[in-house]
């Protein structure tokens, strides 16, 4: 095995070499989360440590099961990290209660959006009554909540009308830049976006990915978690591979993507689908998986 | 769900007998044409004008004792399903979010009430408390409860870790806000279900009960209390027991017709349901109504 680690070129990527800025939006430093009790305690992240800046967008990719859920997860308050460090927007929230999470919540500086766009929506609310939800949390009046929600939803290109639907009587498309504008109803400084375009076809993926870009030119920070390479190299500024719980590779994304040093990662570069998808591609990935195996 | 339930035939027919069945129990002893404990010296009479279903063994007229019966069946019935729902229901739902002891004390409780003897039970605690409705109703109420419990936990805990849920979680909602604005919504249909089907089967145990003379003490009347005592002329008046039973029958029906019509026309396929037999415009994701955007 050649390379385990991708400490080659300084502009590149030695791993979790973040280093911690004063403006940054989220801060996390080896960060440790267990699954499961006794006997099945599993270890799920070994010591991620990632930094997001305010208005960057950080494309953390991996195969299913490699953490990255998890990561993000953890970052919102929803796993419990057994180990390390995680600041949000300045603020020390590793070893946060309840109570303490859910001040820091009301306060919108963090959103999420997640990968099923049927279920991120109760099927029983209408739109409009799941886009004031976080507003009216903070004490904002209904009728100010759904002005302001108003906006978000042309931010994302949906028409006023769907504010009295349910979920079940939109499309998968809409539904997800729903889920984006509800995140967006609290101005957060930063979004975590679980696999937000997984399960839409490619006309809607085009169009979730552009509000994303427009998003990130607002200077919301951006942690755009996927398994699909394409989706975050077109949106990421920086990338950060995660392969079996650990942080393999971090760098810009257009470095990244040309000239990945981690196996796992070039592993994932070959493994996008090309036109071109030739026997010398299969051979090369073939070889890489041995790679990685060994 | 009220509408819902009211644009099916099945769900107008089971909430009409129940209207009926309540208005018994409001008006029945006022409706009462004689004295539902007077005796008279005409024993186990059939039919006549005077008696509209003839009187029984100590000439008591039955049409009044099932008017006057109405009141206690019916407020037996619906106060043990009312007893199961806040003793079962309320730890059903908080089990999932106030820890791992409280979870695993409440699902031994549970456990415990469905393992002891039902009647034994029932006996034992009215021996202890005094032989009244109320207790017997209670005890009854609480050994019901564990259905509750099961059918409220097992709805919270498929709402519980949905995306929706989290997504609120993250936008600040406590656990009383995300019970109350996304999980009892969930856990309202299959409730309703356990709970028609409770009142139904209350109306079974009150008169269970009442026959072997727990609860309600002769000669106070009760549809049960009537069975059972016409039960034991046959010979003489076979035709006797069929008017209580047919009230009983009728009423736990219905109940059961309404669990059934709440289950159908919850959740999105009842909305689909109900959509499609006219009361709504039918939808579909795939086809909205109106622009926005790519769809």
């Amino acid at each position: 095995m050649t390379e385990t680690t991708a400490a080659v070129r300084p502009d590149a990527r030695p791993v979790g070499s973040d280093v911690p800025r004063d403006e940054s939006v989220l801060q996390v430093r080896d960060l440790d989360v267990h699954y499961g009790r006794g006997r099945r305690r599993r270890q799920v992240l070994h010591g991620v440590s990632l930094t997001v800046g305010p208005g960057e967008t950080l494309g953390l990719i991996g195969e299913t099961g490699s953490g990255k859920s998890t990561f993000g997860r953890a970052v919102l308050g929803l796993a419990p990290a057994s180990s390390g460090r995680i600041v949000v927007s300045g603020e020390e929230v590793t070893a946060y209660g309840r109570r303490q999470w859910r001040t820091l919540r009301r306060r919108g500086v963090l959103q999420s959006v997640f990968q099923d766009p049927l279920r991120s929506l109760d099927p029983d609310l209408t739109v409009a009554d799941s886009l004031v939800e976080p507003l009216v949390l903070q004490g904002v009046p209904r009728a100010e909540a759904l002005t302001r929600a108003r906006s978000d939803l042309a931010r994302v290109r949906l028409e006023d009308d769907l504010l009295d639907r349910l979920p079940g009587e939109i499309s998968g498309g809409q539904r997800q830049r729903v889920a984006v504008a509800r995140a967006l109803v609290t101005d957060p400084s930063a979004i975590i976006l679980d696999e937000p375009v997984s399960a839409l076809d490619a006309a809607n993926r085009v169009q979730v990915l552009r509000i994303l870009q427009e998003l990130r030119s607002a200077g919301v920070a951006l942690v755009f978690i996927s398994h699909d390479l394409g989706s975050v190299a077109g949106i990421a500024d920086r990338i950060a591979v995660l392969y079996q719980g650990r942080l393999v590779e971090e760098g810009p994304a257009r470095t990244v993507v040309t000239s990945p040093q981690h196996v796992y990662t070039r592993l994932l570069v070959r493994s996008a689908p090309t036109l071109r998808g030739g026997a010398a591609d299969r051979a090369e990935r073939a070889e890489l998986r041995a790679l990685l195996g060994a | 769900m009220l509408r819902r339930v009211l644009s099916l035939p099945s769900g107008r027919l089971a909430i009409g007998v129940l209207v009926l069945v309540a208005a018994l129990a409001v008006l029945g002893p006022v409706l009462a044409p004689q004295d539902p404990l007077a005796t008279s010296g005409t024993t186990l009479a059939g039919v006549s004008g005077s008696h509209w279903l003839g009187t029984d063994n100590l000439g008591r007229d039955v049409l009044s004792r099932l008017l006057a019966g109405s009141r206690v069946s019916v407020l037996g019935s619906v106060e043990v399903a009312l007893v199961a729902l806040v003793v079962g229901a309320v730890p059903g739902i908080l089990s999932v979010y106030l820890g791992r002891t409280i979870e695993w004390l409440s699902l031994r409780l549970a456990d415990t009430l469905v393992a002891l003897p039902f009647l034994l039970f029932a006996v034992a605690v009215t021996a202890l408390l005094g032989n009244g409705l109320t207790q017997a109703m209670v005890v009854t109420g609480v050994l019901v409860s564990p259905l509750f419990y099961r059918v409220s936990r097992a709805a919270t805990l498929t709402v519980a870790r949905s995306a929706y849920v989290e997504s609120a979680v993250v936008a600040g909602a406590s656990i009383g806000w995300v019970v109350r604005r996304h999980v009892w919504v969930k856990v309202l249909p299959p409730v309703a279900v356990a709970l028609a089907q409770t009142v139904g089967t209350g109306f079974v145990i009150v008169s269970s009960l009442t026959f072997l003379g727990i609860g309600v003490q002769p000669p106070a009347p009760t549809w049960g209390g009537l069975l059972a005592s016409d039960l034991g002329f046959l010979a003489y008046q076979p035709w006797a027991p069929l008017a209580p039973a047919l009230l009983i029958m009728a009423t736990v029906w219905a109940c059961n017709v309404l669990a059934d019509v709440v289950r159908d026309v919850s959740g999105e396929a009842g909305r689909a349901l109900v959509a499609a037999r006219g009361s709504r415009p039918p939808t579909h994701p795939s086809t909205p109504r109106t622009s926005g955007g790519v769809s």
